[in-house]
């Protein structure tokens, strides 16, 4: 933390959401995304909890995995979309197998460096 | 020795030249065309003789003539021998005319009806009629087989009486053998056409109506055979229109061949089918046929779908395995020693290999507790049952259940091995589960060891207190309680039923 950039003392931190079930991958995401200057506002393993937290807000950009335990993460993908909330995608699906919900959106592919998904959100963050 | 008196004599000769001017008067008779039939008195009564050709050099080029003929001509008596046979019936039963004549026909071929009714028919027509007309087999003496076309005529005297049969027969084994292999052909195939699991249409290239559909086809398109019959391709939703119609047709006359695949269909009953069709123009005899193979390939496409939606869910768990593994890298780097981390990451990978094949080998539809158990703890199996005693009912875990719960269990015996109750040579664990009995059930794990050395609290949280910790809880959405005890360390996992067990 004492050499990540010094825009958290100028600046307020911006709110993530995880949308992860693997449990190993939400842990992993969120001590990254915290050491990297990040706040979480929650983890959601299951769809109805991610919907759920869609729903009462609070953050700034979310990181969604395209499959929660077998269950399509599109119907969050479009709840975020209404709201205006920008995402990433992360999936070990390929793209020509990725489903229409997520069309548009900044996709990354399963194992990701942790640079690069920092990166993707800095860059939806600010877009 | 009594010599006849010379007047006898002379009466005898003046008799019998009195008989041979009436025989040379007969003669001359005869060769002038005056006499049809003569009577000749004999032992067994007066016979007619019919005499048709009055010329000589007629009745010679009628000879010829029989002698050209390729069908057999015999003439028998109503006795059934043979006064007259030609030279291809010599050939065709193997015989010459001096073995014939005079013999009865049934030396030279044993008669052999097709039907048991056409004796009694050819009969009937030759005693009505005076003629018959078919087909029978004849057996000639060295056994071969001749189907035969004959036609038979009555021979009749002057007075109508029946006095023979004319015979002509024409040696039919060749055609009869061609014939018989097309209608076994005919059978083979129509049977092929008949019971074949593709549909089959035959279209004139000319009009583009189909000509003829195997039964196969109104089973697909729900159409009566009366009513594909007559009808253009399009007309029963296999081409969309006219034009396309005409356009194959077209096509097919340059190519001899249009494949179509994936031609969405359908049937009368309103069902949507995928189907493959092949349309080939051949020839039949000098006459342009097409013939369109039509396959349905609905379950083929069902199938293609299911393995694509099986690849992608391959490829992502592949994917999400390999983010796990990367994870765990970077956790056991950051809170492990930079010494123990080649082992620390190799074990946890081991570890998540075994859930793996669990998971594979119950086709992911969840993993038994105490399999889960005794895989995770592979290394101690020689302590099963003495130092590690399982207790628990049959239970299946849910595949994320289980992937956090063996992750756990990996840790735990990591721990316990080295600083717990199997670091020592008395300690035991003791690895319970069960299900309570609360309206809204829960599923209990516990690990609790005793007799091992003193446990204190780590004074750093390390990964592995991190995956029995909040991974484990968040595999399950359930509580972990970990304790460091006087008597030893325990785990105890609670979580609602639904999320643990399948």
């Amino acid at each position: 933390m004492d050499q990540m950039p010094t825009i958290h003392d100028t600046q307020q931190k911006a709110c993530i959401l995880i949308v992860e079930d693997e449990p190993m991958l939400a842990f992993a995401l969120e001590e990254f995304l915290i050491d990297a200057g990040f706040e979480i506002v929650g983890v959601a393993g299951r769809i109805e909890t991610a919907l759920a937290m869609i729903e009462s807000g609070g953050f700034d950009a979310a990181i969604l995995d395209a499959n929660l335990a077998g269950v399509s993460a599109g119907p969050a993908a479009l709840a975020l979309r209404a709201r205006g909330v920008p995402f990433i995608v992360v999936s070990g699906y390929l793209a020509s197998q990725q489903q229409s919900a997520f069309k548009g959106a900044l996709c990354l592919q399963k194992p990701c460096p942790p640079d690069r998904l920092i990166q993707a959100l800095r860059s939806i963050l600010t877009a | 020795m009594n010599s006849p008196s010379k007047s006898a004599l002379i009466a005898e000769l003046g008799e019998l030249r009195t008989r041979l001017e009436g025989a040379e008067e007969t003669l001359r008779a005869i060769r002038g065309g005056e006499v049809d039939a003569f009577v000749i008195e004999s032992a067994a009564g007066p016979q007619v003789y019919t005499l048709q050709g009055q010329d000589a050099e007629a009745s010679r080029i009628r000879g010829e003539m029989l002698a050209q003929v390729s069908d057999a001509v015999i003439a028998v008596d109503d006795e059934m021998r043979i006064f007259y046979l030609n030279a291809a019936a010599e050939r065709l039963y193997g015989l010459a005319a001096s073995h014939g004549l005079g013999q009865s026909v049934s030396k030279i071929y044993e008669l052999r009806w097709l039907h048991p009714g056409d004796e009694a028919a050819a009969q009937t027509a030759l005693c009505e009629r005076g003629e018959w007309r078919g087909e029978n087999v004849h057996v000639r003496p060295d056994g071969r087989e001749l189907n035969v076309e004959s036609g038979i005529t009555v021979l009749r005297d002057i007075a109508g009486q029946p006095t023979g049969l004319l015979a002509v027969i024409r040696d039919v084994t060749e055609r009869k053998a061609r014939e018989d292999k097309v209608l076994v052909s005919e059978t083979r195939y129509r049977r092929l056409f008949e019971a074949a699991h593709d549909g089959v249409l035959i279209v004139d290239p000319d009009t583009r109506k189909i000509v003829e559909a195997n039964p196969f086809m109104t089973q697909l398109l729900g159409y009566p055979h009366d009513q594909l019959v007559g009808k253009e391709l399009y007309q029963i939703g296999l081409l969309k229109d006219e034009a396309a119609s005409q356009k194959m047709v077209r096509k097919l006359k340059r190519t001899s061949q249009v494949r179509y695949e994936d031609l969405p269909l359908e049937n009368q009953r309103g069902q949507h089918q995928e189907v493959e069709v092949v349309a080939n123009l051949y020839d039949e005899s000098g006459h342009p046929v097409i013939q369109c193979n039509i396959r349905d390939i609905t379950e083929r496409k069902r199938t293609e779908e299911h393995v694509r939606m099986l690849m992608a869910e391959v490829n992502h768990r592949a994917k999400n395995l390999l983010a796990v593994v990367q994870a765990v890298a970077v956790q056991t780097a950051k809170h492990g020693d930079a010494a123990t981390f080649v082992s620390r990451l190799s074990e946890r990978i081991v570890g998540l290999a075994a859930g793996q094949d669990l998971l594979v080998s119950n086709q992911w539809q969840g993993v038994e507790v105490s399999d889960l158990v005794t895989a995770q703890l592979a290394h101690f199996k020689d302590l099963i049952g003495t130092r590690v005693l399982l207790a628990g009912p049959a239970a299946r875990l849910t595949p994320d259940a289980a992937q956090g719960i063996g992750m756990a269990l990996h840790e735990l015996a990591t721990n316990a091995a080295k600083y717990g109750a199997l670091s020592n040579s008395e300690g035991r664990v003791r690895i319970t589960w069960h299900v309570t009995a609360e309206t809204k059930p829960r599923f209990l794990m516990s690990w609790l060891e005793d007799n091992g050395p003193k446990v204190v609290a780590p004074a750093r949280v390390g990964f592995g207190q991190i995956v029995i910790g909040r991974m484990a809880e968040a595999a399950v959405q359930g509580v972990a309680e970990i304790k460091y005890g006087d008597t030893g360390f325990s785990w105890n996992l609670s979580a609602p039923l639904k999320n643990a067990l399948t």
